[in-house]
């Protein structure tokens, strides 16, 4: 069950397996993703959705007891790159695939810098290109407006959706080419939720968006597709 | 019948508790407030000069403190940065084998009595003595380092701890935006970490402002006046307190041995209760764990 | 930040810990060469056998053995069922707000120098010891035993009092809606629950008072012979070497200290050993 490798495939993931302690979460599984397309990943809890989206960043090689099998590759700059080879440094896979977490968690740190962290993080260093890049992404993220004179503020101070656009922000800060958006709204209300909504389908432009998510209106607002996960594995 | 047994066992034996701590430091303030003066530190000389160094002081406790302050310092200079790079490693880059074995060694260093410390210093003088300069024998440098080693495990576990208590999302959150290993160490945990860690050096603090055991063997003396330097030999405050209540010629004398300990009484106390208020869940299964 | 400064930094962790762990085994080495003169023939078994007679050229630590061992047991007897008595109260049975300024009261009680307890021990129990036993001088294993029984009590008592609050909410909701009293959650709940616990604490208890060097020192008598009695002048291990050490440094006295300090280093690594080995049954 290959996946249909288009031109326009982003991502290829082929035979990939996951395993957390002796249990195997995800099995086998094959998939591609298109190119600036919004693709839902839907499917009951513990099906491996979640699991699923931090292999493509390689974030779980920080959970203890988990391992893993297959191969992930990502098209950066027009050639198909193996994000598991040992010459691709991990920092700069994490700038190109960014993320957001369930629950917003905001650095306890200024609105600001939160936005600047992952800058800061890759050593930019001018004042003026840092600001202007922070001033962008808070725009792009729908925020711009609503923070612009409390910059300095701590952005525990910010509600939830806010501080859900915060996150969201940081994450495109670093101008990512894959976003990977793990039930972006489900701690939130509905109204905050449907301005994240809005947001996401503005971004696609540019990017290569997978969302995790729970709500079937949601999946159909916003999803150009939907993978079906469940007990691990992808159902057509 | 036993729920009353058992209550009436609780409550004597809160009173015994209760009782035992007024007691001590009932009889340590009574005897000692009244020599709490300017002179039972300086003696006769005019404290100015006394700090400035241009007179000794002679018949006060002046040294003593200065040296428990200097044995401090020193040793916490020494066991800081050794605790903080162990605590961050086992905490953050260790596998699971070595850190098991890491922690056994640290759990087996914590339970060294202060005395084996001290002999080991005191070795480690005679060795150093032999093989290398006639000049170093027990001596400030020696008994700071041996203080450091005493101390080590409280800093390597409340860092540890503090650490690996972080939530799992704050460590992913940074990770997830590009942070390299260390970054995330340096710009999120570390920060995050900084109360556990600050309770594990002002612990450590404590234990070398009271351990007397230690220094006994390494190089304290009853009069040395300031230590003018590493390799000689000083006073401490309690080093004096044992001092006194063995050697005291007059009921004067053991007055200021009374003063001694009210004044370190007051140091530990004041340590550890800005220790437990920094962090309330500062628990003995932390500290000793299992 | 550059990869090399990343691996750097890596080692420089890794070196701290390493040079850190060495130290454990640089004490134990340093302890064992320092007394290795004493390991030559069957000269260990007489170490450990003989009497303390320097006059008489007998050099054994078994005298002071023994005391380490007595001063250490009746302590501990003393302070566990002080202990566990004070947890109940503060676990269970005092209201909330005594419970909370008593158990504020034993966290500072930990900070206490042990220096001062020697002190207060001399000029405060030792004459009343003095005054209603036998003991001529009040310097004795009885002193001693009492005033590190309530040393080492803090420390078992925040222990203890930990190992019961640590017992699941769940079980107590349980209980109570069995209609359990609560001296009967107390028994039959919470204890059992915190039996490793409590058993970790007690061993760990043990620990610091075999280590205690200064309340011996200054009012258990430092008699260097077998004791017969609680009031009985004694010499525990570690008072042993704090008062040899100014002796001639090859001679076979200067020696036997280093053999206490073995014999005290083993004493602690079985009770590490001990603790760890009931925390992972306590995993099971």
């Amino acid at each position: 069950m290959n996946p249909v490798s288009h031109e326009n495939t982003k991502i290829r993931v082929t035979d990939l397996s996951f395993f957390y302690r002796e249990r195997e979460v995800l099995k086998k599984v094959n998939v591609g993703f298109a190119e600036s397309k919004i693709t839902a990943l839907i499917g009951p809890s513990g099906a491996g959705k979640s699991t699923f989206l931090i292999t493509l960043n390689r974030l779980w090689e920080s959970i203890p007891e988990a391992r893993m099998t297959g191969k992930v590759e990502i098209k950066f700059s027009g050639m198909y790159r193996d994000i598991y080879e040992k010459s691709f440094p991990l920092p700069t896979l994490r700038r190109r695939v960014g993320m957001v977490f369930q629950t917003p968690n905001p650095l306890p740190m200024s609105i600001y810098r939160n936005v600047a962290f992952p800058l800061k993080l890759a050593g930019e260093k001018d004042r003026k290109i840092i600001s202007q890049k922070v001033e962008e992404a808070l725009d792009r993220a729908y925020l711009w407006d609503e923070v612009k004179d409390r910059l300095n503020e701590d952005a525990i101070n910010l509600s939830g959706g806010q501080q859900q656009r915060l996150c969201i922000a940081r994450a495109l800060v670093m101008e990512p080419e894959v976003l990977l958006l793990d039930e972006p709204t489900s701690s939130l209300d509905d109204s905050a939720g449907r301005v994240i909504e809005d947001l996401i389908l503005s971004l696609k432009e540019k990017l290569t968006i997978l969302v995790v998510s729970h709500y079937l209106e949601q999946v159909k607002r916003l999803a150009d597709k939907s993978i079906r996960f469940s007990e691990g594995s992808v159902i057509n | 019948m036993l729920d009353r047994v058992v209550i009436a066992f609780s409550w004597i034996s809160a009173v015994i508790i209760v009782g035992a701590v007024c007691a001590i430091f009932g009889h340590i303030i009574l005897n000692g407030a009244g020599t709490i003066k300017l002179s039972l530190i300086f003696g006769d000389v005019a404290p100015l000069d006394a700090l400035l160094l241009k007179r000794q002081v002679l018949n006060g406790l002046f040294p003593a403190v200065i040296g428990t302050l200097l044995l401090i310092l020193i040793s916490v200079m020494w066991a800081v940065p050794l605790g903080l790079g162990t605590g961050i490693y086992l905490a953050e880059y260790a596998g699971a084998i070595s850190k098991k074995i890491f922690n056994l060694f640290f759990d087996i260093l914590a339970g060294i009595p202060s005395i084996v410390i001290g002999l080991f210093g005191f070795a480690l003088a005679i060795f150093l003595h032999k093989n290398v300069s006639n000049n170093i024998g027990p001596c400030l440098l020696i008994s700071s380092m041996a203080l450091a080693f005493l101390v080590l495990p409280y800093i390597i576990r409340t860092t540890q701890v503090a650490l690996e208590e972080l939530p799992r999302e704050m460590r992913l959150t940074a990770l997830a935006l590009g942070a390299t290993r260390l970054q995330n160490i340096r710009h999120v945990l570390l920060p995050r970490a900084l109360s556990g860690i600050t309770t594990g050096v002002i612990l450590a603090i404590g234990r070398c402002a009271e351990d007397t055991a230690v220094i006994l063997l390494t190089g304290v003396v009853a009069m040395a006046g300031i230590p003018h330097s590493l390799m000689g030999s000083y006073e401490a405050l309690p080093f004096y307190i044992y001092y006194i209540s063995s050697q005291y010629t007059s009921p004067e004398e053991l007055l200021t041995g009374y003063g001694a300990s009210l004044i370190l009484l007051v140091l530990c106390i004041g340590l550890f209760s800005a220790a437990f208020l920094i962090q309330k869940r500062l628990t003995y299964i932390t500290l000793y764990r299992a | 930040m550059s990869p090399t400064r990343e691996y750097l930094y890596e080692k420089g962790f890794l070196f701290s810990a390493i040079l850190s762990g060495s130290i454990v085994f640089l004490i134990f080495a340093f302890m064992l060469i320092m007394g290795l003169p004493l390991f030559k023939g069957n000269q260990v078994v007489a170490l450990i056998k003989n009497d303390w007679l320097p006059a008489r050229g007998v050099y054994g630590i078994y005298p002071m053995v023994v005391a380490t061992l007595a001063i250490s047991f009746f302590s501990l007897a003393l302070a566990f069922p002080l202990s566990l008595g004070c947890a109940f109260f503060s676990g269970s049975i005092a209201p909330p707000r005594i419970a909370r300024v008593f158990r504020k009261m034993i966290q500072i009680m930990t900070g206490i120098p042990t220096v001062i307890y020697g002190f207060v021990g001399i000029f405060l129990l030792v004459p009343i010891v003095r005054e209603f036993t036998t003991s001529t001088s009040g310097l004795c294993i009885f002193s001693a035993s009492l005033m590190l029984g309530i040393m080492i009590s803090p420390t078992l008592i925040l222990f203890f009092t930990d190992s019961l609050e640590a017992v699941p909410k769940s079980f107590l909701d349980a209980a109570d809606a069995l209609g359990a009293t609560r001296v009967q959650k107390l028994l039959y709940v919470m204890v059992p629950q915190a039996k490793k616990g409590i058993l970790a604490g007690l061993i760990l208890a043990l620990g610091r008072a075999l280590g205690d060097t200064m309340v011996a020192l200054m009012i258990a008598g430092n008699a260097a012979r077998v004791p017969e009695s609680l009031f009985d002048a004694a010499r525990t291990l570690t008072a042993h070497i704090a008062l040899v050490i100014a002796a001639d440094y090859e001679s076979f006295e200067f020696r036997s200290i280093f053999a206490c300090g073995l014999v005290l280093y083993a004493f602690i690594a079985l009770m590490v050993l001990g603790v760890r080995w009931i925390g992972m049954t306590n995993k099971r």
